[in-house]
């Protein structure tokens, strides 16, 4: 029988919002979460743009449900996820979520990816996208960093560039996230698999559009990822 | 004599000087302050004696004493460029966790945005 979410058990959760000039795509994004009753820690990660002010707007109409945090300068999606990962740990949640915060992962997801973690079935979870929803360069630079994963980090998954991921607690205050940019994805599975952290794989929806392909790991950034973690081995 | 023996002894005087002026001010360490010196030392001899080049070159293996200068200078450009990048790597990280931390610290409420 499957497992219903209670109110509870997302008000016992939190999802963490990583934002760097997403003026134009975050609100709908921040307001879908708050109406399925999860709370959230947003991070503005510098934004040149007035994403702090939307941002705030959304505060005005869910006081209780919204945290904001702002970086002073831009920092990479890496330090954003870091920053709301150590400041969520303030409110005490059962379960935390991060997510990209430019409409490209449903609100929708949130259950499938928290109910593993409230059954018990896994302390980590990491939302799969569907390769065949995937643009081809994007395809391409998430196979070839799948295999780096799996050479560098020894861990074997569908998608290691994912930025939807949810985990416990007492399994987040083991792992350490060191990451500056999008290398958060796989650091994040390396240090679930060294940990020896229950992990389970959901699979997501994905909502591509111009916007959304433009940020995210491309072939250039998986270049960079390759660089440092050839860095991290030393 | 050419130009060059008068220049670059002058440019490396000047250089040492910096490095001890640096040193005396302790804005920098004792092992920086020789290795540079014996760099700026190097090129004084090479300036005013280019055969002692062929010399150092015939330790190494290379025939011409200018090729052994281009290696050795390319050697040191090469370490000057890894300690830079090195540096900005760590004061990257020190950006970061300051930058980390006041954020921390300061949750924006709709209060503050409400007092500016």
């Amino acid at each position: 029988m499957e497992y219903e979410l209670t109110s509870e058990d997302r008000n016992a959760t939190f999802v963490v919002l990583p934002a760097y000039n997403e003026a134009t795509r975050i609100q709908p994004v921040i307001e879908s979460i708050a109406d399925k009753g999860y709370n959230m820690v947003i991070v503005n990660d510098g934004s040149s743009d007035n994403t702090l002010d939307v941002i705030l707007d959304s505060k005005r109409k869910y006081p209780d449900k919204i945290h904001v945090y702002s970086l002073m300068i831009n920092r990479g999606v890496g330090i954003a996820t870091q920053t709301g990962f150590d400041a969520v740990l303030k409110y005490d949640p059962k379960y935390v979520v991060s997510m990209d915060s430019d409409g490209q992962h449903s609100a929708d997801d949130l259950d499938n990816v928290i109910t593993p973690l409230v059954t018990g079935q896994a302390h980590a979870v990491i939302g799969v996208r569907p390769l065949k929803d995937m643009p081809f360069t994007r395809n391409f630079a998430n196979a070839i960093m799948n295999l780096l994963t799996r050479i560098f980090y020894g861990v074997n998954v569908s998608d290691s560039q994912t930025g939807f991921r949810a985990i416990t607690q007492d399994a987040l205050k083991k792992i350490k996230i060191n990451a500056r940019g999008y290398l958060i994805s796989s650091e994040f599975i390396r240090e679930v698999n060294d940990k020896n952290i229950p992990f389970a794989e959901v699979p997501i929806q994905t909502i591509y559009t111009p916007e959304t392909q433009a940020k995210g790991t491309n072939v250039k950034e998986a270049l960079k990822i390759l660089i440092q973690m050839i860095k991290h081995q030393f | 004599m050419l130009l060059y023996s008068i220049l670059f002894p002058i440019i490396s005087i000047l250089a040492i000087l910096w490095f001890v002026y640096r040193y005396m001010k302790q804005k920098q360490s004792l092992i920086t302050v020789i290795l540079w010196t014996v760099l700026w030392m190097f090129v004084i001899l090479f300036s005013i004696f280019p055969k002692a080049s062929e010399r150092f070159a015939s330790l190494f293996g290379i025939t011409r004493g200018l090729d052994f200068i281009i290696i050795a200078v390319f050697l040191v450009l090469f370490y000057i460029i890894f300690g830079l990048f090195n540096k900005i790597d760590i004061l990257n990280d020190e950006i970061n966790k300051i930058v980390k931390e006041v954020a921390i610290n300061n949750e924006i409420s709709l209060d503050d945005e409400e007092d500016e």
